[in-house]
């Protein structure tokens, strides 16, 4: 069976960070020295907030921790005694059920918030979650109205539309729209913190970022190699922890750089992160982090290695050019939240991104991951299917489990789908290769 | 002469196929699966040796398949029922396009390549509604054995209509039809009725094309087999040993791997 054999140095660079990041965190809630902004994963101004000082806290972010650490049920249930629907989001309610144990995770204490900023309207759970947060922090709540990516009337499926070249999508009056909420939000920061905006502080940290998404953007391009030098979900998501939390400052852009170095020495050696690269799969949805190392050796087994995938693009889409301008700073941040950034594009605009990654990275097959307590990602990965195998002929397999919730994941299940999928891909390839005489 | 064996380890039921390299049938044997996994596969395999008057070491290989095919420690290789399925779905109907497989708590749907691989699948998730199971909780509810639910239900004149095809409140509504006094035999073929239905809907998921071969335990309800061949407006193909379709697909696998390891 192959195995994932080499993860790589940016794996313990990363832990570091992430240790660091939460150590700060705790820090700054045993100490109430430091501000904080709890802010969505979606297209996020965190460069604008880091300009007034505060520390970035991510309730996503702490829920997946609980979730990979196989630690979010009690606080799952913490929440549904409080009467959270079984249905509801499960990172809402394990952040909920945090909240509600004094902020104490098994892995940091995280500071109660100085500003509640909703820079993701595309959810209305979501939306609702983090008004649930104000309230029970009693904290100052901003929301930003980002209007979603709609696609053009003359818009189709096939060809037509360039993933990450949307900007023709979101006409300048939304631009401004949100434009102009960033100054009133510039102004409650400033309230907030007793600072003056300082725009060449800005430009310092959309400096780190620019770089920063440069990097991510070169070392996505990296698994368009054979054999792919890393998994694309597998280990992007190990890099999308630093990305997230820690964009826009210099040990961000140090840790890609390092990253970028790593990638490109394996693509020069050709090491895989299985021994064999039999299949190439792109994958659409969250990982199951309770079950995040089950779930890659189900893949793994196979020689499966993921090339590409929609969830490294939750938070920005800088593969297809985007980058953050310190030249135009808030012109630049609502780009990134209006249109490069996956959840903020239509279904279509999704299709047409998966259809790059299949084409352009030469990719196998599609592997949906469905997440049962979140309807609005998954409510059209049905017809996403329909369409990638029969229209498109490219065979897909959609399974179904949960992001957050361990009650969902039922490994047998989910093995025989896999394994199933995989059998006949297996059996197709060496039909192939039979005519093609190659074997 | 060369040997093979596939043992098919489902939820309910054990079931095991031996072949020769004639592709002939030589035994069968089907046993309660019970909680024990790996004495059940044991004991199925011994059986079906007992039956064909063979021993072990007459088997070249041997297939696992079913959800407890890694339990089957005797085995060589493991397969999924899908593949197996669909393998042994078209050895017994050559035309087959699309299976549709009912077992104890799986409802699935294939469609199969024009030489028999597996192009498309899909499956029940997390919920036994629309499987065996339901079927046999309805029947418990009712004091029925489950072989007799299919010829009773023919003889239904006015079907109910179920509120629900969950396994588990399906009970409820079946009380509340006795309550009101519908007969049995509408009960039931309102129970094959919902089914039908359901399992249609999930296997549309992956198109219905003709020749649709029916497999898995439920096939044997002749109830079920009309309503959906209602449902579907085409007949189905239904062979007396559809039970066994996932073993046999197994021995057939094993069959090709055996004789693969002879040429080479």
């Amino acid at each position: 069976m192959p195995k994932a054999i080499h993860q790589g140095l940016i794996h313990d660079l990363q832990k570091n960070l992430m240790s660091h990041y939460y150590e700060k965190l705790t820090r700054a809630a045993e100490t109430r020295q430091e501000k904080s902004a709890w802010m969505l994963i979606s297209g996020n101004p965190v460069e604008l907030v880091r300009a007034f000082g505060f520390l970035p806290v991510y309730p996503e972010v702490n829920a997946l921790q609980l979730g990979v650490r196989k630690q979010a049920l009690p606080f799952i249930l913490k929440a549904e005694e409080r009467g959270y629907s079984m249905d509801n989001c499960a990172y809402v309610k394990a952040d909920v059920g945090l909240y509600f144990s004094g902020l104490k995770a098994p892995f940091a204490t995280i500071p109660e918030p100085s500003l509640i900023l909703c820079n993701y309207v595309g959810c209305g759970v979501y939306l609702q979650w983090f008004e649930h947060l104000a309230e029970y922090t009693n904290a100052p709540i901003f929301n930003l109205d980002i209007p979603t990516v709609r696609p053009s009337a003359s818009e189709g499926l096939q060809g037509k539309t360039q993933a990450g070249t949307a900007a023709d999508h979101s006409n300048a009056a939304d631009q401004r729209y949100v434009m102009r909420q960033l100054e009133e939000l510039i102004a409650v920061c400033e309230r907030i913190t007793h600072r003056d905006f300082d725009e060449a502080k800005l430009r310092r940290i959309m400096e780190f970022s620019r770089e920063t998404g440069e990097l991510w953007a070169q070392i996505k391009a990296m698994t368009r190699t054979v054999p792919s030098p890393f998994d694309a979900f597998f280990d992007a998501v190990t890099m999308m922890g630093p990305l997230y939390c820690l964009r826009g400052t210099e040990e961000c852009l140090d840790f890609f750089r390092a990253v970028h170095r790593e990638m490109t020495e394996r693509v020069e050696q050709r090491i895989c992160p299985l021994e064999e690269e039999r299949f190439r799969i792109v994958i659409e949805g969250p990982p199951p982090w309770p079950f995040l190392r089950t779930f890659r050796d189900l893949f793994s087994k196979w020689g499966a290695v993921a090339v590409a995938s929609t969830y490294s693009t939750v938070g920005g889409l800088w593969e297809f050019g985007f980058r953050h301008d310190p030249d135009r700073p808030l012109e630049s941040i609502s780009e990134h939240m209006l249109q490069y950034n996956l959840t903020n594009r239509s279904f279509l605009q999704r299709y047409e991104q998966i259809r790059r990654y299949i084409t352009e990275w030469n990719a196998d097959a599609l592997i949906i991951h469905s997440v049962k307590s979140c309807r609005l990602f998954s409510a059209g990965q049905g017809d996403m299917r329909e369409y990638f195998s029969k229209e498109l002929g490219i065979p897909t397999l959609l399974v179904e489990s949960d992001l957050e919730d361990p009650r969902y994941f039922s490994e047998a299940q989910m093995r025989n789908r896999v394994d199933a999928f995989f059998e006949s891909l297996a059996h197709r390839k060496s039909v192939r290769d039979r005519e093609a005489g190659t074997c | 002469m060369l040997i093979t064996a596939g043992v098919d380890v489902g939820s309910t039921q054990t079931k095991a196929v031996l072949i020769d390299d004639s592709r002939a049938i030589r035994a069968s044997a089907i046993i309660d699966t019970g909680g024990h996994i790996s004495k059940a596969a044991e004991r199925v395999f011994d059986e079906v040796l007992s039956t064909g008057g063979l021993c072990r070491k007459d088997v070249s290989c041997v297939v696992g398949t079913g959800y407890g095919r890694f339990k089957v420690q005797f085995g060589d290789i493991q397969i999924t029922e899908i593949s197996c399925h669909a393998k042994g779905a078209v050895f017994l109907f050559p035309g087959t396009r699309t299976v549709i497989d009912m077992g104890g708590q799986d409802a699935k749907g294939i469609r199969v390549g024009l030489n028999g691989e597996v192009d498309d699948f899909v499956m029940n998730d997390k919920c036994a509604a629309g499987t065996g199971r339901f079927l046999s909780n309805a029947s418990e509810t009712l004091n029925l054995t489950l072989d007799a639910v299919g010829e009773l239900s023919l003889r239904a004149e006015r079907p109910v209509r179920l509120s629900t095809v969950c396994s588990v409140f399906v009970e409820s509504d079946i009380m509340a039809y006795l309550a009101q006094g519908k007969k049995v035999e509408d009960i039931l073929a309102g129970v094959n009725s919902a089914i039908a239905a359901r399992t249609i809907a999930l296997v549309r998921r992956v198109g219905i094309v003709p020749e649709v071969t029916f497999t898995g335990g439920v096939s044997r309800n002749i109830g079920m087999i009309r309503a959906l061949e209602t449902k579907l407006g085409m007949p189905l193909n239904v062979s007396p040993q559809s039970q066994l379709v996932g073993a046999l697909g197994a021995a057939l696998w094993a069959m090709e791997h055996a004789e693969s390891a002879v040429r080479s």
